[in-house]
């Protein structure tokens, strides 16, 4: 099954296109990467993907329910979204691991991740916990449990943000440059945990500077340059790509 | 006069201060934050309608604008004021002016919080208002103690300003005595109470920041 479908998408900052025309598939237990110098619009992808950011025009399609689609108008077309209580319906199907972590200072660790299945999803006190604390043992971060995340260091703080994520038990998860806010010694850690979430077949959309990452662990790599996708296939494709600058970016890594 | 009947008509006098700081505290920070929210509304009308209020509350004399809420009903409307009406034109007094810093504290908190915080709760899936009672605001209070406890101490001498529309507060009592008596001592009294009723709210608010400390 598709989890997430984008046709057509379009995105521009006061009449600057930074996204041109993307379309785009994720199928069930896949882990997608995306690639691509700076400024090709990859965060603006993820960002009108998880909804930070409304499309111009374009479709946005989470398991088959639309949370927007594409209506002619004078000009051509835009994007039309779904009312708010389908929205909120669709929010449920994925989660999204910011490259600055965005953690709740004045909250523990354990209610980062505990407060938004019960605030949001309404899931009891008792049913969180029991759903943090395996968390946190998957993550390795049992002993952190009580600490603040300012007692952390980064690459703690981007697995908590990741097991707060994990918490509402998205189908897909988003990473927006997970590792780039990070010294190479603690990136490490952090790619360990997505290595992990991959070989239990969560579906995933990774934006990376990472390359050799990104080779070990995609079904599918994809790189962007100027709001489009200039070249995508399995990594051993994408590798051996003919693509002279496909070549010539990857060979700067 | 005994010293004993001078701290008696001044202690009751302490309470009418106690109270006026009190009440106005309990008033305008609640009123500030709406006020800070329309001061950052997206609606042009509200927004300049919060700017201008808060430019006259803080441009003119609050000495002033007690007077006018007390006498402005009788100037404007030709209604009959009481007497028992002076207190309450204090708290109204005291409240709009105070919204009107408060207001502009709170949007300096408000607006210095990280966007991720924001886009951390709607990925998350939490409502506007969860988003700022549980995530925004708890921080944002951190953030702005250090000028609420400005206000508040500045409140406190504030107080004294009640005079000119004759309620008896601390000051106004001590002022009177002093001229019946010819005597500095009530002032001296005044002078230490104030002085310890801010030390105390100093002792108070420190006590707020370090509770606060435990992230940053």
């Amino acid at each position: 099954m598709n989890l997430l479908e984008i046709n057509h998408m379009k995105k521009g900052f006061d009449g600057l296109g930074v996204i041109e025309d993307i379309s785009l598939t994720v199928k069930e237990g896949e882990v997608v990467s995306i690639i691509g110098p700076s400024g090709s619009g990859k965060s603006t992808l993820l960002r009108c993907a998880t909804m930070l950011e409304t499309m111009d025009d374009g479709e946005l399609i989470y398991l088959n329910e639309k949370a927007a689609w594409s209506e002619a108008d004078i000009n051509g077309s835009h994007s039309v979204y779904a009312s708010k209580a389908d929205l909120k319906r669709i929010h449920k199907h994925f989660g999204l691991v910011f490259q600055n972590f965005n953690l709740f200072p004045h909250y523990s660790v354990l209610k980062n991740i505990i407060d938004a299945p019960m605030s949001v999803d309404k899931v009891s006190k008792k049913e969180a916990i029991a759903r943090a604390d395996k968390l946190l043992k998957q993550l390795g971060l049992e002993d952190k449990r009580d600490a603040y995340p300012c007692q952390l260091s980064g690459g703690q703080q981007q697995r908590v943000s990741i097991a707060r994520a994990l918490a509402l038990q998205p189908k897909i998860l988003f990473f927006d440059e997970p590792t780039s806010a990070l010294d190479p010694e603690l990136t490490g850690e952090v790619l360990r945990v997505i290595k992990e979430l991959a070989a239990e077949n969560m579906t995933m959309i990774i934006v990376t500077h990472e390359m050799q990452f990104a080779k070990e662990l995609s079904d599918r790599i994809i790189f962007m340059e100027q709001g489009l996708i200039q070249e995508q296939g399995t990594p051993e494709e994408l590798f051996s790509s003919s693509n002279e600058r496909v070549n010539e970016f990857i060979g700067k890594f | 006069m005994d010293i004993g009947k001078m701290l008696t008509q001044l202690g009751s006098g302490m309470v009418i201060s106690i109270e006026i700081f009190l009440l106005t505290l309990l008033f305008s920070l609640p009123l500030g934050l709406v006020l800070s929210f329309g001061r950052m509304s997206k609606n042009r009308i509200i927004k300049s309608a919060a700017k201008i209020y808060i430019s006259i509350m803080r441009g003119t004399p609050l000495m002033l604008q007690l007077m006018v809420v007390y006498f402005g009903p009788y100037y404007i409307f030709g209604l009959k004021i009481s007497a028992a009406y002076r207190f309450t034109a204090v708290i109204i007094g005291f409240a709009l002016n105070y919204a009107a810093y408060f207001a502009e504290i709170y949007r300096s908190g408000i607006e210095s919080m990280p966007v991720g915080q924001y886009e951390a709760c709607k990925v998350l899936g939490y409502s506007k208002i969860q988003t700022f009672g549980k995530i925004i605001l708890p921080q944002v209070v951190k953030r702005i103690l250090p000028p609420i406890t400005n206000e508040v101490i500045t409140l406190v001498k504030d107080t004294s300003l009640a005079m000119v529309i004759a309620v008896s507060e601390m000051f106004t009592t001590a002022k009177a005595i002093a001229a019946a008596q010819t005597t500095m001592v009530p002032f001296v009294v005044a002078a230490i109470f104030y002085y310890i009723f801010n030390l105390l709210v100093a002792l108070v608010m420190e006590y707020i920041e370090k509770k606060l400390n435990y992230y940053h």
